[in-house]
């Protein structure tokens, strides 16, 4: 996915999460956690974690929902003279995969639109903004080295001292306070390098080195065209559901192919790396 | 390509964006509230609200010594947020739209939010976040004078932008864990963040007493020195 | 073709009662290379200031600027910012955005230059420059010389005919400062580049140059081809300093009409004294070796890594330093140097071997840190120190006694220590570290981006704390200012010391990481490592006879 163009991976997400957050089918929530797991898998492919937080975070909705609705036809129990509703519990246990679901494909976003894909696609709204983004992500590191060195020298110098916590955070201020000046003095001089290099006269392109290839364009019609169809089945009413009084969701044929379609989408980035893997592996071989 | 070359079609979106795609968004978000599509609707008013801030903004001329100062007040605030529990980002946001103006406080404080999430983790909530900084940023900005003559607004502006702050983020877990806005849900919510909204608020009014004064002081000395 | 001339120029600033710059005339013709030299505060960066019109200083200015025949306020916008590159002194803080390919880019994207073309132009730079390597790479991944290469690459992508370069190399180490100088000859070789620059160190340059145009208070002194111009130096001390060894060979030596041209570089210098002096006696006395002192700082077996996996930066470090010495190790880039400083400063601590101050174990001060009274540090970039509106305020602050410091410091007292000059700098933040008499001080590059005038106050300062008993150690790259200092050298490699020997027995020893005096009068005199040391001898052995 690394070697698309941004422009195409950024669509891809928006449409993807766009219809799970559309459409509380149960079925395609299911087909959506299935997708994102399936890409966080292949792309994390031996290493490990990271998957507990979003689960907890998942859980909770699962259980926060049959707490607050009481809606429903098949009571379970009661507690405090709540009823507490089958159709609740499951309700809850579709926002818990949707919000799993999203939760991985945001980890698969962010890992592949990194800062300066983001800062690509920003420059296509705001050339400006775009290069005062990427001022900043020059400075964060640049900042934090510098305020290493600044805790040296003044502990060095005797000026701050690490006793106590109150001499630390005292010290971290002092820190701070001159990293600060240093920041806003050098940033001048960045200025007039800025102004000398003619800056701000008239109007700024935005390069970038991303380029829109052949593969891109196909991925961009499969994308539009899958994203299409499932969109016209979701606000035509092939996918319907209700949870309330009871579960029921559309099973005919237009709803199975607008669930085929969303499979299909989801699956897309999977199968995309999941190929390069296989034909890597193959070249290698033939080595 | 998917690039809006042509500065007339820019500057017809400029238009388009706020008066009617906005609109008609958040009404179809209310004709469609039987489906409880409140996920999608909060998402696109978040995005689409970002987008006209940052078309308006693109309009405006802005010198390259205010575009280096705000890129400096973003990095800070991102490293800031790395320590733990504090997160003085809604305080730089507030001092920038105060010293620089509105739109660098809406700067510094949404993009603060994206950056530092690159580390934080983004996530669904990452439009959120920028807008509701964004906007403490650039309100701060709009009462610039007031702000600066009064201590007491000041630090009552810190507490009530940490308060909004608590407040939107809430509205944003409410959605997303009960699937669609629920008042139960979001009041319960409000409820357990109640301790970390004070800790933020008070965290904001200590970083304002720490902060102000020499910030405004450090920046007098760049703006006299060099013509800002 | 005179690309630019200047006529009339008088430049007073909004807030000074006297005029920076006093009536210059002067005209550059096309892919001619000038270097601007004069002391500090002679007006050179604001001479070169108002050349580039975007960065022109505010004030009051007379006369005219022409380039290319055309008043240089007349000249469009984008022209002007596009004919007229300016690279500055700090490498640092002239990057604008965090990747390389894009710091390239970013002047063609202000100049509206569309998406095609900017890819191209980047492209020819980045293989021109030999950076394709480094394009995809984070600005701040870059080393000095690379970021400093990178600024000229960025600047040159716009096609300009004239380079402004105010001191561009004074914060780079001597091999990439070479390396950049060298670029700057194949870009006017291979491009006829029109270029201006301002220098201190005019070893490399001046042999390189067309012509030198010094400043002196503001008026210009000369302007000439640089033998010309050099010769008409006689007498001016001040300027002298920053001259090639050559040069202030040539100058300290009793002027005769005999001896023709001034030399410039090494060779002629050599040819120079060849023709003129005798070298009967080849060889100064060696320097009587002093009493042996308390070990003020000694390192035993030191080894240090950052990181577990890391390869070792200190490997076996082993070296002492008494009371009442100047020690200087010096080294190449990266090699360790400053890290060996840090761990003698107890900022980072070793996993083998042990730090002693005054014999006593760096582990045993745990409780109370001896910053201060025992111990002074001061890092490479001094402006960390400063946390004050003031320099007065900063003295204050850590208690210094302003008439007991060796350099008179109270001109300075009223001003922001970020509007100094880079040598009252260092010197005020000497003063702050030195309060206390500590008497051990640790200096990183005391001398990175002075001027041959400040170097010659920081030398002073610190022979004056030696004498009173402190044990000084410079970790520099400045070999000169090590041979000057110094009473022990030593040579940092792969994370040890090698070959500690006194000044003129560690210079005269080496053949090529070695002063320029030595290289000069290597086997004509034994051991003259400065330009004094030269003197000495030529004095001592008398102008041969018959000479020219």
């Amino acid at each position: 996915m690394e070697r698309f163009n941004p422009i195409v991976v950024f669509m891809y997400f928006a449409l993807t999460s766009g219809i799970a957050m559309l459409c509380m089918n149960p079925i395609m929530q299911t087909i959506a956690l299935v997708g994102a797991a399936l890409l966080f898998l292949i792309r994390r492919a031996g290493r490990r974690g990271g998957h507990l937080p979003m689960l907890a975070f998942a859980l909770l909705a699962c259980v926060i929902n049959p707490i607050f609705s009481h809606n429903g036809a098949t009571v379970l129990f009661f507690v405090n003279g709540n009823p507490f509703t089958l159709e609740a519990v499951i309700y809850g246990a579709v926002c818990g995969v949707m919000l799993l679901a999203m939760l991985y494909w945001f980890r698969s976003f962010s890992a592949l639109m990194t800062s300066d894909k983001i800062l690509y696609l920003l420059g296509r709204i705001s050339p400006k903004i775009a290069l005062t983004v990427s001022m900043a992500l020059r400075y964060v590191p640049l900042f934090s080295a510098q305020m290493r060195k600044t805790a040296q020298a003044q502990r060095a110098m005797g000026a701050i001292r690490a006793d106590d916590s109150l001499s630390r955070i005292r010290g971290g201020a002092r820190v701070f306070s001159v990293t600060l000046t240093w920041a806003l003095e050098n940033g001048i001089v960045t200025a007039d390098a800025m102004e000398a290099r003619g800056y701000g006269e008239g109007r700024r392109t935005s390069f970038a080195i991303y380029r829109f290839h052949r593969r891109d364009a196909a991925l961009t019609a499969v994308i539009l065209l899958l994203g299409g169809g499932i969109y016209y089945g979701v606000f035509g009413g092939f996918a319907a559901y209700q949870y309330y009084p009871i579960v029921t969701v559309r099973q005919d044929t237009a709803a199975l192919l607008t669930y085929g379609a969303y499979a299909l989408l989801t699956a897309l980035p999977s199968t995309i790396e999941a190929g390069e893997i296989i034909r890597w592996k193959y070249l290698q071989s033939k080595i | 390509m998917i690039v809006i070359r042509s500065a007339r079609v820019r500057r017809a979106l400029k238009i388009v964006l706020p008066f009617i795609v906005i609109p008609a968004v958040v009404a179809f978000g209310v004709f469609a509230v039987r489906g409880k599509h409140h996920l999608f609707v909060s998402t696109a008013v978040a995005l689409l609200s970002l987008a006209l801030f940052l078309c308006g903004f693109e309009k405006r001329k802005i010198g390259s010594r205010r575009a280096v100062l705000v890129s400096v007040m973003i990095a800070l605030s991102v490293l800031g947020r790395m320590f733990p529990v504090i997160k003085p980002v809604t305080v730089f946001a507030m001092l920038s739209g105060m010293f620089l103006g509105p739109e660098a406080g809406f700067l510094v404080g949404a993009f603060s939010a994206l950056i530092s999430n690159f580390w934080a983790g983004q996530g669904p909530w990452t439009p959120f976040q920028m807008l509701a900084w964004g906007l403490i940023g650039f309100f701060a900005g709009v009462l610039a004078s007031p702000l600066k003559r009064s201590r007491f607004l000041l630090y009552a502006y810190g507490v009530i932008a940490a308060v909004a702050f608590s407040m939107v983020m809430d509205v944003w877990s409410a959605i997303w864990l009960a699937g669609a806005f629920s008042l139960d849900v979001y009041l319960a919510k409000m409820l357990t963040s109640v301790p970390h909204t004070l800790l933020y608020a008070v965290s904001n009014v200590i970083f304002l007493i720490c902060f102000a004064k020499p910030f405004s002081e450090k920046l007098e000395r760049i703006r006299i020195k060099y013509g800002i | 073709m005179e690309i630019l001339t200047v006529k009339n120029l008088s430049f007073r600033y909004a807030m000074n009662e006297a005029p920076t710059l006093k009536d210059l005339s002067f005209s550059v013709s096309e892919g001619e290379w000038v270097v601007i030299c004069g002391a500090t505060g002679s007006g050179k960066s604001t001479l070169l200031r108002l050349l580039k019109r975007e960065l022109a200083p505010v004030g009051e200015m007379q006369g005219e600027i022409l380039f290319d025949g055309r008043p240089l306020e007349s000249l469009p916008v984008r022209r002007s910012a596009q004919e007229i590159g300016y690279v500055m002194q700090q490498p640092e803080q002239q990057i604008v955005t965090d990747k390389v390919w894009h710091e390239l880019a970013f002047g063609p994207e202000n100049m509206g230059v569309p998406s095609g073309e900017i890819r191209r132009r980047v492209a020819e730079m980045a293989s021109y420059f030999g950076m394709e390597e480094l394009f995809l790479r984070d600005t701040g991944s870059l080393s000095g010389g690379q970021k400093q290469l990178l600024n000229l690459a960025s600047v040159m992508v716009t096609g300009p005919s004239v380079l402004l370069l105010d001191e561009p190399t004074a914060q780079l180490d001597p091999i990439a400062a070479a390396d950049f100088i060298a670029t700057l000859d194949k870009l006017r070789r291979e491009l006829s580049l029109t270029i201006v620059l301002i220098e201190h160190r005019l070893e490399e340059v001046l042999p390189l140059c067309d012509r030198l145009l010094v400043l002196e208070n503001g008026s210009l002194l000369t302007y000439a081809p640089p033998k010309q111009a050099v010769a008409a130096l006689a007498g001016r001390e001040a300027l002298l300093l920053s001259m090639p060894c050559a040069v202030r060979l040539y100058h300290e030596l009793p002027p005769s009409s005999e001896t023709g041209e001034p030399p410039l570089d090494i060779r002629e210098g050599r040819a120079f004294l060849r023709e003129n002096y005798r070298n009967g006696t080849a060889s100064l006395p060696e320097e009587t070796k002093r009493a042996e002192k308390e070990k003020a700082l000694s390192f035993d077996h030191v080894c240090f890594r950052y990181e577990k996996s890391g390869k070792d930066i200190l490997s076996d470090l082993s070296f002492h330093v008494s009371q009442g010495e100047c020690f200087c190790i010096l080294g190449g880039n990266g090699a360790g140097k400053s890290t060996a400083l840090s761990v003698a400063a107890g900022l980072l601590k070793p996993y083998g071997g042990t730090v002693r101050l005054f014999g006593k174990k760096w582990k045993a001060y745990a409780s109370e840190a001896p910053y201060g009274r025992e111990l002074a540090y001061l890092p490479q970039d001094v402006t960390v120190a400063f946390s004050r509106n003031t320099v007065r305020e900063e003295l204050v602050g850590f208690g210094v006694a302003t008439e007991a410091f060796p350099y008179d410091l109270t001109p300075l007292l009223d001003r922001h220590p970020y509007d100094l000059s880079g040598g009252e700098r260092q010197l005020t933040a000497l003063a702050m570290v030195t309060a206390k008499n500590p008497r051990v001080i640790l200096l990183d590059e005391p001398t990175k981006g002075l001027d041959a005038h400040a170097k010659a106050a920081v030398i002073g300062v610190l022979r004056a704390l030696r004498d009173r008993g402190a044990a000084v150690v410079c970790v520099t790259h400045d070999v000169e200012f090590a041979a000057e200092l110094a009473d022990r050298v030593a040579l940092f490699f792969r994370g040890e010391l090698i070959s500690t020997d006194t000044p003129r027995r560690f210079f005269s020893g080496n053949r090529f990481y070695t002063t320029p005096v030595s290289r000069m009068t290597r086997g004509f005199f034994g051991n003259a490592v400065t330009v004094d040391d030269a003197v000495r001898l030529c004095l001592a052995n008398g102008r041969r006879e018959g000479a020219r």
